[in-house]
């Protein structure tokens, strides 16, 4: 059986010539970000990719805790940690960064 | 009995009562109506003679004195001095039981000397009270001083010097009676009337006599055999001297003195230690563990004895451990294993005999951990240079030891499918792993084994190459409860978890589409895996290009305020490679695909060098050493690629060196061609990129400047002003358990500190140094 089928290849390749490397899988990689202008969270001064200072020292307890630490955008633009930017606002409902009223503008997710 | 006061007179009763006195002192029977009739007469003398109290003590006195003296007599006529011993002692009882009856019957007499300086009456009586509960009676300290005086001090020196010429015939090995010996300690113990310090006579002479006789007995005798037997037999005859000592002590002298003891040893020990310590290195060479335990135990008798002990030892593993490791450095310098494993037996080796020889002494412990430590982070045998790039920096950068690299290599070949993880249980693993760990702990640049760690265990994630996923993740929890720092286990953890949620995120995708089984893909957290660093670019094959918008837009429908990037380097795959003769599986990464694919079109040809660069779009480098990689495989036979020239290294490739793919291309396995099979050309996945790893290392010394920044800043917020000193010892302590950092970069951060007005040094004192807000 195998080998009919490489003569059949062979027979093939003279004929109408079959790709000589073939893909069977691709393990892909890529990394995702926050989509964010500033990598740094103004408030706690941590970056916006790891979890907000608080965060980080809870999770310490659950050493698997789930960092749900998500991004928050303003209409201004300007970006930070969720859990900062909503004790943020209990104080000065302006944006830390341009003293614009701020409104959410999206979450990430 | 009523006669008038005065017409009895003392010297009418002394003649009746002074044969009963001298009866009882010489030991005579007395009748029990003599007995009676002696208190009678104390009684009507202290009563009706004004003078008789006094007088009646000094006759008293001088019959006690007379007596001593035929006592004397009778002791000093004994010539030998055993015979002389056995006198004093005899005399000596037979007047010390005299001391407890014959002041009895003088209590009144007592009374009545007291009671010439209290009043009368009950304050008298509560006197007597008191007397009798201190067992201190005039008579009796009377008796006693007169021994005191009239024999004792006249023959104290006969009889001292007698007494240590026994305990000098028994320290000779001759038998005699010790009951002389403690004879007479017991007749200076009750001599002394002094009740405060009852002692104080014993002390004085017989301890005295005693500690010298013994100093001087083994000042003769221990140089003596120091000089006829060596070493180490004195060593073994110091130990049994002091042992017999202590015991003679015990039987001969008071309990609660160490006189004696300290005396030996300062001229069994102290006198001859550094003769001793001489010896001391010699035996921790050839571990002469029971010789080493009885040099311990004297040593630690005297008080500098130790301390050269311990530095010996350090010297002694810090030199054999480099030895070793240098006389090994062919083998470990290339195998991390066998590295691993050499460390673990000198540490074994040196931990043995640290127990075997000193009992764990922590003293020891500390000695053998300061050497574990420059024998670990010594860089004569093999040395990572963090390098800067002295170009950029300029600077020279001190050389660290690369044990911290090989040690997380080791990790790896643990963790990883590997002939060495498949060959060991599952107990085995965990063990060695714990004893990385052990030797971790002496690491001083714990960041080096973090970075090498990290990329392994990334490796290990993408190529899905992990041995045993639970082990994996233990090894998170081991390196949290040895102290590494929350962050960096923080985001090793997260790893974990962001290849979970990848394998759902996967199984999504491919539900969400129909014909996409031959793709998985893997999405990372930026944060945790790869932070800064650099991509790159590659035309993907068409195959692959398309279903890179297909897995955005799924993502995106997932997720939102999220970008993507693609990391192709780290990407790989398997491909079918068909020839005339076979067909061939290769596991590939994504850049040994895009060149391949290359010849898809023109299956026969050769392609330029330049021609496969416009084709890829690959950086120079890493088309040269891809290209490499496929026509020098080491583990291949057969080449996938042919070129054409001679090539030695990627670098030797020029533009217009042309290549061509093998047509064959076979694998060999027992000197026969194979027609089919599977072979993995990933290698080592790369994680970053030539220039990226020198960034690599820079952000190495660059992350220790801003910790040791930041450390500064944080000891300063809370001391407000600190010395130096202080500084540097806290500052050590934070940083521990990342790196050791150099005085020198200590020094530059005060520095920039100072000049960025984060702190000042104090106007009056340099090295102290203020926080300020």
């Amino acid at each position: 059986m195998a080998d009919e089928n490489e003569n059949e290849k062979m027979d093939n390749e003279n004929q109408k010539p079959e790709k000589m490397f073939t893909l069977k899988k691709w393990n892909a990689v890529a990394m995702w970000s926050w989509d964010v202008e500033c990598d740094t969270c103004a408030i706690c001064r941590v970056q916006v990719m790891d979890a907000c200072l608080r965060c980080q020292a809870e999770s310490k307890k659950d050493s698997y805790g789930k960092q749900d630490c998500v991004v928050v955008w303003g209409e201004c633009n300007h970006s930070f940690h969720y859990c900062c930017m909503s004790l943020w606002v209990k104080q000065n409902n302006r944006c830390p960064l341009c003293q614009q009223e701020w409104s959410i503008q999206r979450m990430g997710k | 009995m009523f006669q008038e006061k005065g017409q009895l007179k003392f010297e009418d009763k002394w003649v009746h009562m002074r044969p009963i006195v001298l009866k009882l002192l010489k030991q005579e029977p007395v009748s029990p109506a003599e007995w009676q009739e002696l208190f009678y007469d104390v009684h009507l003398v202290c009563l009706w003679d004004e003078k008789g109290p006094g007088k009646l003590r000094d006759h008293l006195h001088e019959d006690i004195v007379q007596f001593i003296k035929q006592a004397q007599n009778r002791v000093l006529a004994q010539r030998q001095e055993e015979a002389l011993l056995k006198a004093y002692i005899a005399e000596w009882r037979k007047f010390f039981t005299q001391c407890n009856y014959l002041p009895t019957p003088f209590r009144q007499l007592e009374s009545s000397l007291q009671g010439k300086t209290t009043s009368a009456g009950t304050s008298m009586q509560s006197n007597n009270n008191k007397k009798g509960a201190s067992d201190e009676s005039i008579v009796r300290k009377l008796m006693l001083d007169s021994w005191n005086e009239s024999i004792f001090s006249d023959i104290k020196h006969r009889l001292q010097e007698s007494a240590m010429k026994l305990v000098h015939a028994e320290r000779n090995g001759e038998a005699f009676d010790s009951q002389l010996v403690i004879g007479v300690r017991e007749s200076y113990v009750n001599l002394c009337s002094n009740s405060e310090d009852r002692l104080e006579i014993y002390r004085e002479n017989f301890e005295a006599a005693y500690i010298q006789s013994t100093e001087m007995f083994y000042r003769m005798k221990a140089p003596e055999h120091l000089a006829n037997n060596g070493v180490l037999a004195y060593m073994r005859y110091a130990d049994a001297k002091l042992r017999e000592e202590e015991a003679r002590a015990q039987r001969y002298l008071e309990a609660g003195s160490n006189g004696v003891i300290q005396c030996c040893v300062k001229v069994l020990v102290g006198n001859p230690l550094s003769v001793l310590l001489a010896e001391c290195a010699a035996l921790i060479k050839d571990g002469e563990t029971e010789r080493l335990q009885l040099m311990f135990r004297l040593l630690e008798r005297v008080p500098e004895g130790v301390q050269p002990m311990l530095k010996e030892l350090e010297n002694h593993i810090t030199q054999a451990g480099l030895a070793d490791m240098i006389a090994a450095a062919d083998i470990i310098t290339q195998d991390s294993e066998k590295y691993v494993e050499r460390l673990l037996e000198l540490f074994r080796k040196f931990s043995k005999l640290v127990h075997d020889a000193f009992s764990d002494d922590p003293r020891f412990l500390t000695a053998r951990d300061k050497a574990f430590k420059s024998v670990v982070n010594d860089t004569t045998v093999f040395r990572l240079e963090l390098g800067t790039g002295r170009s950029i920096a300029g600077k020279v950068v001190t050389p660290e030891s690369k044990c911290p690299e090989l040690l997380a290599n080791f990790c790896d070949m643990l963790l990883r499918r590997t002939p060495l993880s498949k060959r060991l249980t599952s107990e085995e693993i965990e063990s060695r792993l714990r004893d990385v760990l052990l030797v971790l702990k002496y690491v001083s640049n714990k960041d080096v084994f973090m970075r090498y760690h990290k990329a392994h265990l990334t490796r290990r994630l993408i190529l899905d190459a992990s041995a045993d996923s639970e082990k994996e993740e233990d090894m998170v929890e081991w390196l949290r409860e040895v102290g590494m720092p929350a962050d960096y286990v923080n985001k090793l953890a997260r790893m974990f978890q962001d290849i979970k949620v990848s394998e759902d995120l996967n199984a999504q995708f491919r539900t969400s589409t129909e014909r996409h089984d031959a793709i998985n893909i893997k999405i990372l957290n930026a944060g945790a895996w790869a932070r800064g660093s650099e991509r790159v670019t590659v035309s993907l094959p068409v195959e692959l290009e398309d279903y890179i918008p297909e897995v955005e837009d799924f993502y995106k429908k997932k997720h939102s305020g999220r970008k993507l990037q693609w990391y192709h380097h780290m990407s790989n795959g398997t491909i079918t490679f068909s020839t005339n003769s076979g067909k061939f599986d290769l596991d590939v990464t994504t850049f040994q695909m895009a060149v391949l694919f290359a010849w898809n079109q023109r299956t026969h040809d050769k392609i330029t060098y330049e021609n496969l660069r416009l084709a890829t779009e690959l950086p120079d480098g890493e088309l040269r050493r891809t290209l490499w990689s496929l026509v020098a495989f080491p583990k291949l036979k057969r080449q996938l690629l042919l070129f054409c020239g001679i090539a030695s290294a990627p670098k030797d490739f020029d533009e217009h060196t042309v290549f061509w793919v093998n047509q064959e291309f076979a694998l060999i396995k027992n000197g026969k061609t194979q027609k089919r099979g599977k072979v993995n050309l990933v290698g080592r996945l790369q994680l970053s990129t030539e220039r990226s790893q020198i960034e690599d290392n820079q952000s190495i010394v660059q992350l220790r400047i801003l910790r040791t920044q930041e450390a500064i800043i944080k000891i300063l917020k809370m001391r407000k002003r600190i010395s130096n000193a202080a500084l540097q010892t806290e500052l050590v302590d934070i940083l521990k358990n990342m790196f050791l950092p150099s005085k020198k970069m200590i020094k530059e951060q005060l520095e920039w500190l100072i000049e960025n007005k984060y702190m000042r040094r104090d106007e009056d004192d340099i090295n102290t140094f203020i926080y300020m807000a």
